[in-house]
């Protein structure tokens, strides 16, 4: 039996599938990490992980754990790649889907199209009966008409049903008779009720949230089921994990039954990693940003703890309403920013950066591919930012021409010279982030300047330190292995499930008794849904928090519960508590009645989580891992010769100060005059900001 | 470090943070706010003006509230004009269209100063629908009102905090004057919570970059916006247009547009006397109607501010029902703000057929229905607009149930909250099969929605237009249908309403809200036929019809 243990995780990106393998000998404890990356295969998305496996010199049959993060439902999503849906409602709504929420983001433009619903009306079907907003039983369900719209969903190729009530949400009774009654009928057909993956009030998002997880799942089922085949076909025998939007990991079966959790699957195991990370280097307040080719996600974490939240919506922006899909997700704030971003120059003089993105083909103007567009990278490659003798570690050769032509068709659009355009586009590129970062801190009443900055994905390091001056931050930390740090966090990940249940009630001790009997039958389901996962019920923690809100408001506040039961004693701290949440948030209290409006219910137990082992530090002097020196831009701060560091080469405790750049053959690290840098001793880099 | 205080990326990069910063007060208010009508149908607007009181930047919201904010500011700037009047921290609010407030008593302007370098360099203000602000009738609307003092208190541009000290007594009168005083000091507090983000976001970007900068990014901001406009403005057809319609109720409006190289003038002179009843709009009110269709006209998409409204002349007459005097009553003016807005639209579609699709149902459809929540035993107000169909374009088929051309980035209520909080229950929310708005593409479908209550003694208080003429169509096309309430008594027979005030309401009647559905343009037998089949599949229409309008065997 092997003295070993390997874990091993894969993340499928949309231009790479990554590969992060930590091998830990059991006798000594010391640990040794592996990296690869291969092109992601698109529609086999299967093939591109058995591929980094091997690019990775990964042997399936000793692997112990293995977790996957993948894009394949938003692919599907946002490709319209899914299957044909049928729905059944209420009486009375079936145009609920189609009704929306009648907003219309874009108002001044008359010409506004309403997103399209993914089920067309004749695939919308009712049933009579009602439960009230408390789950009483109003009308009884009447089956009756069943028989008939299945016949009529045959007819029309229907390959799976989404289930939709009235207030399923307080009592799914008739939700589970319908489904019970339609797989007696159909058994061979998928079909998914509302309440199986949200247990929160608004009818149209329910639904939403219930047709996307149909459309979906025939097709995440299946390549769910290619990849595990093909895992063990190469001789790998132990469970598969799947990374989940709220920053846990899944069992690939309950994934295959409702896959629209894992919509955001990769960013969050990258926010999951940088809270991980947080801990392990004793910074527990961290502004998490993960800088890739065409965009930029942040997202905020105080005390160790990463915020989840069930309002997420795809394809919603300014200029349209997108969908909304009810499922606990990460809360985060993503940009189209990022190092393939375009910039250009609108009729009134104006200088954009993104959200078009030269993507990987024909990628930036450097990459001599046939760009001619100037992307934010070319204007790190003409700053001297980005090495042009070491671009993409060496692999490509800088078309320095190409780059030179795109930034100065900016700079004359602008009436500047190519320097001054360059770096109008780092300055807006840095402005367009800091705008995000802003959004998820002081937007929800947190100071950056509590934080530190977190920054990963291939650009990480080239903006993290411009942003920190920008904001005030103190601190930023570039994790070892940003480049492929989503898989990193993948590996630090929980089983984890978080339930958020509706049920309104005051503040007061009868209000207490029925939340903690909402809480009792949630942690019952809870353990008994890890049990049938062969997971110790002994060994599940939970977390829990309530949602409260003044009376008469609407939106409500999120306020962690000390663990242990609920008691009418402990109304009056849980009062105090909010209030002083509140008032963090939003400036004032009021003395007013308090309601809870549900709970969240945080559902987690280990499964094999990666332990770190620290290296001792060494000496402070870099001078080993320095190899040139080169002029580089730092915009307002002016050209500044700056010491240029070999990544790979630097050991922890080595120190040096800015201006410098620090090169790998994933990243490459600004580091602005005055600034100080410290390796830590798991090899990720500190950079102390200049005050 | 260099001088930055022209620099045009210092500058632009300020641009973005009054963008974001007017977005970040915007979501400060939604999240505190006690009304469903600010919190859920986001009945609100913030913004940023410069130290004059000119629009810089507006938050999401509606359309019909950018062009509120200035107006307020304004007033305020001239009412406390002596050197110590305005010291940073106070804040003010009006909602008296006769003293900047430009709708209707329930919407209070709150604003407060920015200071820099010991000088206002900007205006942060909000303004939001609130439920009740006292008047005759509960949610302070009613078609009764003869004048402004029947309608709410009435708070003509004053302090309600003084150097961050809330004036208590000024608070107090507030708030005693509500039928629902929590609420409305909830609301006023988040609007207040709302300005005091921006004051707070605005002097951190002022003290990084200059005060001088700062006020140099807005300038440069509105010039923006006034070039863009200038730009499109060029592209407008040239010429005189005229356009005379009668409304439901008889009157005759009449609107004459003249585009023009560097004006788009509106003259709205030749119109009736203000009514003696609430259905009159400020001179202020018009104003809105017209910069928003001229934002649309010109630029829809590039951010709307005080110098994209440049190029506007309106020329109303004091006295009259777009210009009204003290103390005319001007309860249901945004129906009125939509009727200018919808005959500048019609007046002008026929000229400009790639930018102006057909008629939509063109009315907030405003609807009032208070009560007793049968389980909780507490007053609920339900303050709401309504979905509806709008116009067949030239690209396109109308879209089914969105807001009307005043509201924008608002929400209508779900069902399932509406029955927890109001105790009443919806039996059903679909589209509208009734006829109307065929064409060789249709205008979208309003909605039907039933309300049926829960408890007795409750009212219902509603103001719709386009009940009697229905939405207008464009090139053959038919037009659409009428928006109306149902009112369906328990035991008794159905009446439909337009508007009705206080009218009581009994346990199980149902009130049936129907809004229309859009016009459509060309003559119906070119539509698509396979278009035709899948309206026949999707259950829109019968395959009767079908043979009927479009002459299509289905």
């Amino acid at each position: 039996m092997s003295s070993k243990s390997i874990r091993v995780a894969t993340d499928v990106g949309g231009t790479f599938t990554d590969l992060v393998c930590f091998e830990t000998d059991l006798e000594t404890g010391q640990s040794s990490v592996r990296t690869a990356k291969s092109d992601t295969t698109p529609p086999d998305f299967e093939k591109g992980v058995l591929n980094v496996l091997k690019k990775g010199d990964v042997d399936s049959s000793t692997v112990n754990f293995l977790a996957h993060g993948t894009t394949v439902v938003i692919n599907a999503l946002t490709e319209r790649k899914g299957v044909r849906v049928g729905l059944i409602t209420t009486e009375g709504f079936r145009d609920t889907l189609e009704i929306a929420r009648g907003n219309r983001p874009d108002f001044f433009n008359l010409h506004y199209q309403k997103p399209e619903p993914f089920v067309p009306r004749y695939l919308r079907r009712e049933l009579p009966g009602r439960m009230t907003y408390r789950g009483e039983e109003r009308a009884p369900l009447d089956l009756a008409g069943l028989p008939a719209i299945l016949d009529d969903f045959r007819k029309e190729s229907v390959e799976a049903i989404a289930v939709c009530f009235l207030h399923s949400y307080a009592n799914p009774a008739h939700e589970k008779a319908a489904v019970e009654e339609i797989q007696r009928l159909w058994p061979e057909t998928a079909v998914v009720a509302s309440h199986q993956i949200t247990r929160e009030w608004r009818e149209y998002e329910r639904t939403n949230t219930a047709v996307l997880s149909a459309y979906v799942q025939p097709v995440a089922e299946r390549y769910l089921q290619r990849l595990s085949d093909g895992l063990k076909g190469d001789g790998y025998r132990g469970s598969m994990y799947v990374m989940q939007s709220n920053c846990g990991v899944d069992s690939l079966e309950a994934v295959s039954r409702i896959p629209i959790t894992m919509v955001e699957s990769g960013p969050a195991s990258g926010f999951w990693g940088a809270a991980e990370l947080g801990k392990l280097i004793g910074e527990p307040n961290v502004l998490a940003l993960d800088i890739g080719g065409t965009t930029a996600k942040c997202s905020l974490i105080e005390n160790g703890q990463v915020k989840i939240m069930t309002d997420y919506w795809i394809e919603r922006d300014r200029t349209s309403a997108g969908y909304p899909i009810m499922v606990p997700v990460v809360d985060l704030v993503e940009i189209g920013n990022g190092g393939g971003s375009i910039a250009w120059v609108d009729d009134f003089g104006k200088l954009h950066v993104g959200p078009q993105s030269a993507g990987a083909v024909p990628g930036p103007a450097a990459y001599g591919k046939g760009g001619t567009e100037a992307t934010a990278t070319d204007a790190n490659i003409w700053l001297g930012r980005i090495n042009a003798d070491y671009f993409c570690g060496g692999e490509v050769e800088t078309d320095m021409d190409a780059t030179r032509s795109a930034i100065e068709a900016v700079g004359e659009k602008l009436g500047t010279d190519a320097d001054e355009a360059a770096r109008g586009i780092v300055r807006i590129a840095n402005n367009n982030m800091v705008n995000a970062l802003k959004l998820v801190s002081l937007n929800r009443g947190f100071d950056p300047r509590d934080f530190t900055l977190v920054a990963f994905g291939g650009g990480g390091g080239m903006h993290a330190a411009a942003l920190a001056h920008e904001l005030g931050v103190k601190k930023v930390v570039i994790p070892a292995g940003a480049p492929v740090f989503s898989a990193w966090g993948m590996m630090m990940s929980d089983l984890r499930r978080d339930y958020f249940v509706t049920r309104l009630v005051d503040l007061n001790a009868d209000g207490v008794g029925q939340l903690e009997a909402v809480f009792a039958e949630t942690e019952a389901l809870a353990r008994d849904q890890f049990a049938a996962e062969h997971v110790d019920p002994a060994k599940v923690k939970f977390l829990r928090f309530g949602k409260f809100r003044y009376q008469n408001q609407e939106h409500t506040t999120e306020v962690l519960l000390e663990a242990g039961e609920l008691t009418p004693e402990r109304v009056a701290a849980i009062e105090a508590d909010f209030h002083e949440t509140y008032e963090r948030e939003y400036t004032y209290r009021l003395d007013a009645p308090v309601e809870v409006v549900g709970i969240h219910l945080v559902a987690s137990a280990e499964v094999g989580k990666l332990t770190m082992t620290r290296e001792e530090l060494g000496e402070a002097d870099a001078t080993s891992a320095q190899k040139a020196t080169r002029k580089v831009d730092f915009a307002l701060e002016g050209v500044h010769d700056a010491a240029i560091y070999n990544g790979d080469l630097l050991r922890p405790g080595m120190a040096f100060d800015g201006p410098a750049v620090v090169e790998d053959s994933g990243t490459t690290i600004v580091v602005h005059p005055g600034d100080k840098v410290t390796c830590d001793g798991y090899g990720n880099i500190h950079i102390e900001i200049r005050t | 470090m260099a001088d930055l205080s022209n620099d045009p990326i210092t500058l632009e990069i300020i641009q973005n943070s009054l963008q974001a910063t007017a977005d970040e007060m915007f979501a400060a208010m939604k999240k505190t706010s006690m009304s469903s009508i600010i919190y859920e149908v986001l009945d609100m607007g913030t913004g940023i003006m410069d130290a004059d009181g000119e629009l810089a930047s507006s938050g999401a919201g509606i359309p019909a509230f950018i062009g509120v904010l200035d107006k307020a500011v304004k007033v305020f700037i001239a009412k406390y004009d002596k050197p110590g009047d305005i010291k940073p921290g106070d804040v003010f609010a009006t909602n008296d269209p006769y003293y900047g407030g430009v709708t209707h008593l329930n919407d209070i302007v709150v604003g407060m100063p920015v200071f820099a370098d010991g000088r206002i360099i900007a205006w942060t203000a909000n303004i939001a629908h609130n439920s009740d602000v006292g008047g005759m009738a509960p949610g302070s609307l009613s078609g009764e009102a003869t004048e402004i003092f029947q309608e709410g208190i009435r708070l003509p541009a004053i302090k309600i905090i003084s150097e961050g000290e809330p004036i208590r007594s000024v608070m107090d009168i507030i708030k005693v004057n509500s039928r629902m005083p929590d609420v409305l000091e909830g609301d006023v507090w988040a609007a207040i919570a709302s300005v005091r983000v921006g004051d707070r976001r605005l002097r951190e970007i002022a003290a990084k970059y200059g005060a001088e900068t700062f006020e140099n990014a807005m300038t440069s901001f509105m010039d923006f916006g006034e070039n863009v406009s200038r730009k499109a403005l060029a592209d407008l057809p040239k010429g005189t247009f005229e356009l005379s319609e009668e409304q439901d109720d008889g009157r005759i409006f009449n609107v004459k547009i003249t585009i023009g190289d560097d004006e788009f003038t509106v003259d709205l002179r030749d119109n009736p006397d203000q009514a003696d009843n609430p259905v009159n709009t400020s001179r202020d009110g018009v104003m809105v109607a017209c910069q928003m269709i001229f934002k649309s006209l010109t630029d829809a998409h590039s951010p709307a501010n005080g110098g994209s409204f440049r190029p506007i002349n309106l020329l109303t007459r004091e006295g009259s029902v777009f210009h009204a005097r003290e103390p005319a009553p001007i309860g249901f003016y945004y129906e009125i703000e939509l009727r200018v807005y919808d005959i500048m639209w019609r007046c002008l579609a026929p000229h400009m057929p790639d930018r102006l699709a057909a008629g939509h149902f063109a009315s907030v459809c405003g609807t009032f229905i208070g009560g007793i929540h049968p389980d909780t035993g507490r007053q609920y107000t339900i303050i709401e607009p309504q979905l509806g169909g709008w116009g067949a374009s030239r690209e396109s088929d109308g879209n089914s149930a969105v807001f009307c051309g005043f509201h924008g980035e608002t929400y209508n209520c779900p069902a399932e909250i509406n029955e927890a909080r109001n105790g009443l229950y919806v039996d059903r929310m679909e589209l509208n099969m009734e006829p109307g708005g065929e064409g060789k593409h249709t205008g979208g479908r309003g909605i039907v929605m039933d309300y049926r209550v829960r408890a007795d003694n409750g009212f219902l208080t509603v103001g719709y237009t386009r009940s009697k003429f229905p939405a207008w169509a464009v090139d053959g096309g038919r037009e659409g249908s009428p928006n109306y309430v149902e009112f369906r008594p328990h035991g008794g027979e159905p009446e439909r309403f337009a508007f009705v005030s206080g009218l009581t309401t009994k346990r199980d009647d149902v009130i049936r809200v129907v809004t229309g559905n859009g016009g459509g343009l060309g003559d119906p037998k070119e539509r698509d036929p396979d278009a035709v089949r899948k309206d026949v599949k999707n259950g829109l229409i019968s395959p009767q019809r079908a043979k009927e309008v479009y002459g299509l065997e289905v």
